[in-house]
């Protein structure tokens, strides 16, 4: 069993801080991308039972409906889809019309997820977003109205950082069952990578960080930046933090098969020349994916438990890692359960912590 | 057939650092021959990879030359490179003995600095013919006659005849072949005396051993002979003996006159002692040659291994680089605050940085240092006497009668505009003022006493900047004094650690505890808890700083291909962390240890 993730790298205006892979187009996202992205799919041989597809990016809401139609289209033939699939995709609330809304129910789209940000008009203009925050408010009303199942992405630290309790305030009155709400980097390599004296300081982050789990009623921060209500958690993101197989299709997507960390052509033309082409395949050790699987686990709120590593490794956590587990519980950043170990609060903040103490932990 | 000893020359070229020996030095060997043209480079005598890359020379080399000159006879020629830095001094001491003549090189555009002046001096003192060279004569700024005068006037030699050369451009090189020929006295052993041979230097080959570099003064050596070290008496064969050409070519006898080396199946340097004399096992010499002291080593430091599994390890790297290189000595330590390792003595500053760069570099260690410092010698209460290499090792302050510290003596030079500067340079050291004299109208030389150990921080350093480059510096020891001095210590979350404790005088104790806490406060990393910095004089706590609490330190999104990006970043930073050392709960990183050095950078700005 697989995940998919299809990568859309469009959008109509660029953020400043934003640095994931994407170029601005004005219409929907173009032939030619949609083409190489049906040939890379039809030429891939890699495990055909598919449990969740997250169209990100990028702005997948870019995606004119026939081109959704036609790429599902491929993937339904390619890939045994399963019944109880979760299939994603990601909006830009400008984008959002009932219209398009119906199309992707119609396509078997069953999750949104809502690239809100705020709902402060200073905090949007200051991130340089396309949007406003009633066009936040309408997307999120038709959103909410249409779909059981949809995320709201927030993110706390851009200025005025006193917007924030405001934003969660109304986010809440969406009831959305996912939120996700980062805080903010000033990324080098983006326009704000020069900004970063903007910072807001570690008191504030963790005051704000805080304040979102406490706001956030009825949701459970499950990761470190995600809060879901008991059964909304997204099935797809957690393939990632349970360090488990997915396939990636479009530039730039990664993909994690049979070991070997793979990452398709960034360049947006090197891709369409070549859709599927490598320009990184890294064939990890066990010991790394050992590594980046507890590291990964230990991002979420239900940690790892022994048995679960044991079954994926046939070897046990305790003798694996447990010194430095401990050292980690002794530090206040792991909490030992019965069935394993998991992040306190502390953990949660200082979550790189555990990351560095593992990174090295003597093999024995 | 050996050279007729009226057909050797034996000499040496000194200078102040820089003034460009070795360039001079590839002139000779071109002009001679004795170096085949594509194998020529720059400064082709300095060999260790640290003197190609800092561009110094370290260790003197010899270099044997035949030239035919002017009137068609044909000379060997025994050249001996020397290093002008002042902490290799003493290498500059051992090449004299082994010669009759010297080079005096002055840069034209420089004129005579302290080493010049020093090394002229010892040259003097041995009684060598010195010929002195104005070089770097096409610099834009040379000033030949400036500097001629300066030659008479502050070294005290005629400068009338003084060779102009470019080594650079190749100007003068065979007029000072010609002059060495004409007025450095052939060597004037008799050879059929018993053998006496001074040993000069020594190296140890990985597959030859030691091998012994020589200067015959009277008699002849050959191959498979039976000489004795008169030292202590050991007697060995001779199973090589040879001259340098540069690389050892063997020959089969060496005569007076002559300088070359001999391998006797000698394992370890340390078996070998510089200055001893060489003589005939069956024949011996009534009278030992006069040699010249050992170096002292001035300056210790603390040596550990970052990792303290890596001990053992540090050992072997510091016996074997002492096989190539015994101008250092070491001895097994340990510290509270970083466990086992080794305290090192050095001839100077720079002599320090090289070692450890090489043991980092050649042995592939990760090692902490810690401050350097000079020895005090003490006298407790009840009489005790001894000395200590280490601030840690300080009795408590009562049992103290006295401490004594060693002083220098310092001749600094420099253009007279920055006297003043000088002045007050040495006097913020604890100078003691003996005098200036005035070398012309434009140089002077200040004389002072010193505790050596303001030398040891960044005096020169600080000399530099004040001049501009111009000033220079010698010094020598002139012993022990009684210096108002107390222990500075360092704590950390008020547990004390003896790696960070130094030895400063009382009046500058506050201000050194102050400016020592908070450079600490910017070298040690913020961690998961606070860390208090505290330095102390005895109980008297004089400051308190702290370094916050890390409390956030998480990367917000991390999804797909991120996890394999953010564990490379993960082990990179830990890469770093490796070079911290545990200290009781806290990590101190490497150059917190010799915090006490950048001290004065920022308050003196
Ligand atoms: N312009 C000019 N530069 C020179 C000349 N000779 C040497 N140099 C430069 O001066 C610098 C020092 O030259 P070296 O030959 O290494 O000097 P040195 O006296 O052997 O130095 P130490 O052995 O470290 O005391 C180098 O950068 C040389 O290129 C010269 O005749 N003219
Ligand atoms: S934040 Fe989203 S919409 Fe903005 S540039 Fe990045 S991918 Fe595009
Ligand atoms: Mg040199």
């Amino acid at each position: 069993m697989t995940g998919i993730y299809i990568h859309v790298p469009f959008c109509r205006t660029i953020c400043p801080y934003c640095d994931f892979v994407k170029r601005p187009i004005k219409g929907a996202a173009p032939d030619a991308f949609i083409h190489a992205l049906t040939r890379e799919i039809e030429a891939y041989d890699g495990d055909l039972d598919a449990e969740t597809i997250f169209f990100g990016g990028g702005t997948p809401s870019l995606i004119a409906p026939e081109s959704l139609a036609t790429i599902l289209d491929v993937l339904h033939r390619k890939f045994r889809i399963a019944s109880d699939v979760e299939l994603t995709l990601e909006a830009n609330p400008d984008d959002i019309t009932q219209d398009l809304l119906d199309h992707w129910k119609a396509l078997g789209v069953n999750r949104v997820s809502l690239g809100v940000q705020s709902f402060d008009d200073e905090v949007l203009r200051y991130l340089g977003r396309r949007h406003d925050a009633d066009g936040a408010r309408r997307a999120c009303g038709l959103v909410a109205a249409s779909f059981l199942n949809w995320n709201m992405d927030l993110m706390f630290g851009p200025h005025p950082v006193s917007a924030y309790p405001a934003t969660l305030a109304e986010c809440a009155s969406f009831a959305p069952p996912h939120v996700s709400s980062y805080g903010l980097t000033y990324e080098a390599g983006t326009p704000f990578g020069k900004r970063s004296h903007e910072a807001i300081d570690e008191d504030s982050y963790l005051r704000l960080y805080a304040l979102t789990a406490e706001s956030l009623r009825g949701l459970d921060r499950y990761e470190v930046s995600n809060y879901a209500r008991s059964g909304f958690e997204c099935r797809h993101n957690l393939r990632y933090w349970h360090n488990d197989t997915y396939a990636g299709f479009g530039p730039a997507a990664y993909s994690f098969l049979d070991g070997i960390r793979a990452r398709n052509h960034v360049k947006l033309e090197k891709y369409l020349a070549d859709p599927g082409g490598k320009c990184e395949a890294l064939n990890l050790t066990r010991r790394e994916i050992q590594i980046e699987t507890v590291i990964q686990y230990l991002r979420l709120r239900e940690g790892l438990s022994t048995i679960e590593y044991e079954k994926r490794f046939d070897s046990s956590l305790r003798s694996d890692f447990g010194d430095v587990l401990r050292a980690l519980v002794s530090r206040g950043l792991l909490e030992e359960t019965v069935e394993g170990f998991r992040p306190t609060a502390a953990g949660f903040e200082l979550n790189n912590e555990i990351g560095l103490a593992l990174v090295d932990a003597p093999v024995r | 057939m050996a050279t007729p000893a009226s057909h050797i020359r034996n000499f040496c070229i000194i200078a102040h650092v820089d003034h460009g020996k070795s360039t001079l030095a590839d002139r000779f060997l071109q002009v001679t021959g004795a170096v085949e043209e594509r194998k020529l480079k720059e400064q082709t005598l300095d060999t260790m990879d640290i003197e190609r890359e800092r561009g110094i020379t370290i260790k003197s080399v010899a270099v044997r030359m035949n030239y035919t000159a002017q009137n068609g006879e044909r000379y060997v020629l025994n050249l001996i490179d020397t290093p002008g830095h002042v902490d290799f001094s003493y290498e500059v001491s051992r090449s004299l003995a082994a010669c009759e003549g010297a080079l005096l090189l002055v840069d034209a555009a420089q004129g005579v600095e302290a080493q010049t002046l020093a090394n002229a001096y010892k040259a003097i003192e041995q009684n060598l013919e010195i010929i002195p060279v104005i070089n770097k004569i096409d610099l834009p700024n040379s000033d030949i006659d400036s500097v001629r005068r300066q030659i008479e006037d502050v070294v005290g030699l005629d400068a009338s005849e003084a060779i102009l050369a470019s080594g650079k451009e190749g100007t003068g090189a065979i007029e000072a072949l010609e002059a060495v020929i004409r007025k450095v006295p052939p060597p004037s052993g008799n050879r059929e005396t018993p053998l006496r041979a001074l040993i000069f230097d020594a190296k140890y080959d990985a597959y030859r051993g030691v091998i012994i570099y020589i200067r015959v003064k009277e008699g002849r050596i050959v191959r498979g002979s039976k000489v004795m070290m008169m030292s202590n008496g050991l007697k060995y064969e001779v199973a090589e003996l040879g001259t340098f050409r540069p690389e050892i070519t063997p020959s089969d006898s060496l005569e007076a006159g002559e300088v070359g080396y001999l391998i006797c199946n000698i394992k370890t340097l340390q078996s070998t002692k510089i200055g001893d004399t060489v003589t005939d096992a069956n024949r011996p010499a009534a009278e030992a040659l006069h040699g010249y002291k050992e170096p002292q080593s001035v300056v210790f430091c603390g040596l550990y291994p970052a990792v303290a599994n890596d001990f053992q390890e540090l050992r072997d790297a510091l016996e074997r680089l002492q096989l190539n290189d015994a101008s250092f000595t070491f001895q097994a330590d340990t510290s509270d605050a970083l466990g086992f390792g080794f305290r090192l003595g050095f001839l100077g500053l720079l002599h320090m940085e090289i070692i450890q760069e090489r043991l980092e570099r050649e042995f592939n260690l990760t090692l902490v240092t810690t401050v350097p410092n000079v020895a005090y010698q003490i006298t407790k209460k009840d009489g005790s006497q001894f000395t200590i290499e280490n601030a840690s090792k300080m009795p408590p302050p009562g049992d103290i009668e006295v401490i004594e510290e060693p002083y220098i003596e310092a001749e600094i030079i420099c253009p007279t505009e920055y006297l003043s500067g000088v002045i007050d340079l040495c006097k913020k050291k604890r100078g003691i003022h003996v005098r200036v004299d005035y070398l012309d109208a434009k140089r002077c030389i200040a004389i002072y006493q010193m505790p050596l150990a303001e030398i040891v921080l960044d005096f020169y350093d600080k000399l530099k900047t004040l001049s501009r480059g111009y000033g220079s510096l010698e010094y020598h020891l002139i012993g022990f004094r009684p210096g108002d001095l107390v222990k500075l210590d360092i704590l950390l979350n008020t547990e004390p650690v003896d790696a960070l404790s130094s030895i400063v005088h009382r009046d500058r104790a506050e201000w050194m505890g102050r400016q020592l806490a908070s450079k600490l406060r910017t070298l040690i990393p913020r961690q998961q808890f606070e860390v208090a910095i505290q330095a102390a004089i005895g109980s008297r706590i004089l400051v308190r700083e702290t370094v916050k609490a890390v409390r956030k330190n998480v990367t917000a999104k991390c999804y797909g291909g991120d996890i394999t990006r953010k564990r490379k970043l993960l082990e990179k930073q830990k890469e770093g962390k490796r070079r911290m050392k545990q200290v009781g709960s806290v990590e101190v990183p490497q150059e917190a240890f010799m915090a006490l050095l950048r001290v004065g950078e920022d308050a003196d700005k």
